[in-house]
């Protein structure tokens, strides 16, 4: 079942709000009540450009690729534009695959 | 004419300007110093959160004029003119999130967005008492 935009929006703001208070303890500053009300709408606006691109990909990847899973190398690319990101990604998605083959080897 | 024709089409098969085009480049519009004005340079990308792997930023350099995207910004909460190429959606993301910016700013205490979207919270959609070490500080790397 479909979530209404709402409900998305009330959990990206829950979990928003409890990011920000990481930061805020890290960085010993305060955050107002609006401006974590503005970087989660943020936040869930960025999503939905990044679903647009994910079902662009979606997309070509039927066409062409004769994929029709969406995979890591397609939220790398999303990340293209900075190395900093792009290497931060790709470091996330290796530790992530070699954690799930350690899970295969144990079954 | 012909054959200056001929010379100017030769010149622009080269990826450089021709003689030609440098003299009017640099006569029209180089900045030199007697200009007065400072070289536009845009800013660059820096994460606070990773480690940065993009090249640094010249120490504030006298010469240049770093362009700001946030200088004009009470501007930026309605669509400016276009020609030619439209707005994208990430434009409009941009510009309703400065709409709702402007509307917020003026709030004191309770947040009216906050007070909106709290009755629509389930709890099953979000973490609850997450795992400090999983919003990892990044910082460190």
């Amino acid at each position: 079942p479909r979530l209404s935009p709402q409900r998305l929006r009330a959990a990206v703001h829950y979990t928003v709000g409890s990011l920000c208070q990481d930061v805020a303890e890290d960085k010993e500053v305060q955050f107002s009540k609006q401006t974590v009300a503005a970087i989660a709408e943020a936040t869930f606006r960025q999503c939905a450009n990044t679903g647009k691109y994910i079902k662009g990909c979606f997309l070509i990847l039927c066409r062409h690729a004769k994929r029709s899973t969406i995979t890591t190398e397609d939220v790398k690319l999303l990340a293209r534009r900075s190395n900093s990101l792009l290497k931060y990604i790709t470091q996330k998605s290796e530790e992530l695959a070699s954690s799930n083959m350690e899970l295969k080897e144990k079954k | 004419k012909e054959r200056r024709c001929q010379k100017q089409t030769h010149a622009h098969e080269n990826w450089a300007l021709s003689p030609e085009e440098f003299e009017t480049w640099d006569r029209l519009y180089r900045i030199k110093e007697s200009d007065g004005i400072k070289e536009p340079v845009l800013p660059r990308v820096q994460f606070e959160t990773l480690g940065n792997l993009e090249e640094p930023t010249n120490p504030k350099d006298e010469a240049t004029q770093e362009l700001s995207l946030w200088e004009w910004r009470l501007w930026q909460s309605r669509p400016f003119p276009t020609w030619m190429v439209e707005h994208s959606d990430r434009c409009h993301h941009f510009i309703s999130l400065m709409e709702m910016m402007e509307r917020l700013r003026d709030e004191q205490g309770d947040c009216s967005y906050e007070q909106e979207i709290q009755s629509h919270l389930h709890m099953e959609d979000v973490h609850v008492g997450r795992d400090k070490s999983r919003c990892s500080r990044t910082s460190s790397m």
